[in-house]
This record gives C-alpha cells, structure tokens and sequence, in this order.
C-alpha cells in the first residue's frame, strides 16, 4: 500500500548528490566578483580617480560603469567555470569571500559612502 | 492622452517587471524553504526542482528587462537637461528633484541608489537561475548549495524591495510626464 501523501514521483535528490559543484560555486562567487566590480566602478567614478566612458549618451555615465561590472563578472565568472566546473570544491570559504564581496559591492554603490571619499 | 509613452514605461518598469520580480522572488524562497524543511524521503521531486529552476529563471529573465529598461529607456528622459532659463521642469525630473533643498535627496540618495544596485540583484539572480537549471534538484537537496542560493535571493529580495520602494519615492515627487 503507498504511504499517504506521498508524491508520485520520484525523490531523486539522493541521485544527484555527488554531481561535483564547482559550476555552482563558479556562478556564485563570479557574482559576488561582478557585484564588487558594480561598488568599485560606481566610487572610483565618485572619487574622480577613474571615470568609465559613456557608453550610450542619454543614459550618461551609468552605461559605462554598469557595462564595465557586468564584463568584469562574465569574464570572472567565464574563467572561474572553466577551472572549477568538474571540481568538488568546499562551499564555506567560497560562500564567505563570495558574501564579503557582496557586502562590499553594495557598499560601494550606498550614495552615503560616497560622501566620505 | 491619459497616460503618455514615459508614464507607461515607468509603469512597465516599477510595477510590472518590479512587481513581478518581488513576486517570484519570494515565492522562490518560500518554495526552496519550504524543500529546505521537508528533507528526508520527503525531499524535493523533479516537479519541484524544474518549478524552482523555472521561477530562478523568470525572476533572472524579469530584473534583467527591469534593469535594461530602467537603465536605457526611463533614466534618460530622468535626467535630460531642461533648455536654458527654462521654468517649467515638470518634464525633467532630475532637474526638478535638485531644485528644491528638501527634494534633492531624492536624486542624491534614492536615484542614485537605483542607477547601480539593481544590476548587483540582476548578477546574483542570473547566478541563482544558472545553478537552478544547470543542478535541479541537486540545488534542492545539496543544503550548502541551497542556503547560498537562498542567501544570495534574499539579498535580491532586499535590494529590489529597496530600490522599488525609492522609486516610488521619486515617482511620487517628479513623475515621468
């Protein structure tokens, strides 16, 4: 007899468990890398120290800081997956500098912490 | 005319693409935890894993459009520079926002924090979107993969329900006309 409330399908987590998760890893921490590129291209322009072209007048310069983060996180990303995509990798430091980065980046876009430079 | 081509975009940007995006991020999350706490026999099925990798893949597809429209249509016409001596600025919100000591910050603070932290959501939700499709149900049951998942769209979750709610501020103040 099936036991009540059971789904028909299968439960195939188990099965997948050991697929390596470098890949994974890779798309994580090349998205903390491209959201620290987004807080450094947006303060260096604030500070004056480097200012990313303009990309599409209208829109000024945040076309070209926004482009300039988005090729630095595929670029990241790109090579992180190629070295890391048949890997077991340990998620903890990945996730911790993944998160630093994170943290960083949003701080970098924060108006707020412009006004300190 | 009731609504204009600027005041439809904006609409399109903040309550479609925006509303839709708070929406199926929270159902995400909601989901994976929901996964999260049934573990065991019990654990995720393939119908569950491909509905996830789905709503992953919709709310990427949704910041994505939100971003690009916000960036490249609704901004310009923002931040347009009104003609020399010039009163009305009704049509040129920026200009409008900063003529005012009590409404600057609204360009200084809130708009500013829109022009770059939804492409930091869009970056992290393509990463969610991509291990969705790739892993299924690994992201489901893997509970290292799914709680940085988990983390990285709660973040999202943040960062759009923060930028939403300062364009509502600005939309508010110096509307797109």
């Amino acid at each position: 007899m099936a036991t009540a409330g059971r789904p028909r399908e299968a439960n195939v987590g188990a099965a997948r468990q050991d697929v390596a998760n470098g890949a994974a890893l890779a798309s994580f921490l090349g998205a903390g890398i491209g959201a620290f590129a987004m807080g450094f291209f947006a303060s260096i322009n604030e500070a004056g120290i480097f200012v990313a072209p303009t990309l599409y007048g209208p829109a000024g310069g945040v076309s070209g800081r926004t482009t300039f983060a988005i090729a630095a996180w595929l670029m990241a990303w790109g090579l992180l997956h190629n070295r890391w995509k048949h890997r077991q990798i340990a998620s903890g430091p990945v996730s911790a500098i993944t998160l630093t980065l994170i943290g960083l980046g949003i701080l970098g876009t924060f108006p707020p912490v412009w006004r300190l430079f | 005319m009731l609504f204009t081509d600027r005041s439809l975009w904006t609409m399109i940007h903040g309550i479609v693409l925006g509303g839709i995006a708070l929406m199926a991020l929270f159902a995400a999350l909601v989901s994976m935890s929901t996964v999260r706490t049934a573990e065991g026999p019990y654990g995720a099925t393939e119908g569950q894993s491909r509905s996830v990798a789905r709503l992953t893949v919709l709310i990427a597809l949704v910041l994505w459009l939100g971003v690009l429209v916000g960036t490249y249509v609704i901004f310009p016409p923002y931040r347009a520079t009104p003609p020399e001596g010039g009163t009305d600025l009704s049509q040129y919100p920026r200009s409008l926002l900063l003529a005012s000591p009590d409404t600057a910050w609204l360009h200084a603070f809130a708009m500013e924090s829109k022009e770059h932290m939804p492409w930091i959501a869009v970056m992290l939700a393509t990463a969610v979107a991509f291990v969705g499709v790739r892993y299924r149900s690994t992201l489901l049951m893997n509970a290292q993969l799914r709680n940085m998942a988990m983390t990285l769209l709660a973040i999202c979750f943040a960062l759009v329900s923060f930028v939403a709610l300062m364009g509502v501020f600005v939309n508010k103040v110096a509307p797109l006309q």
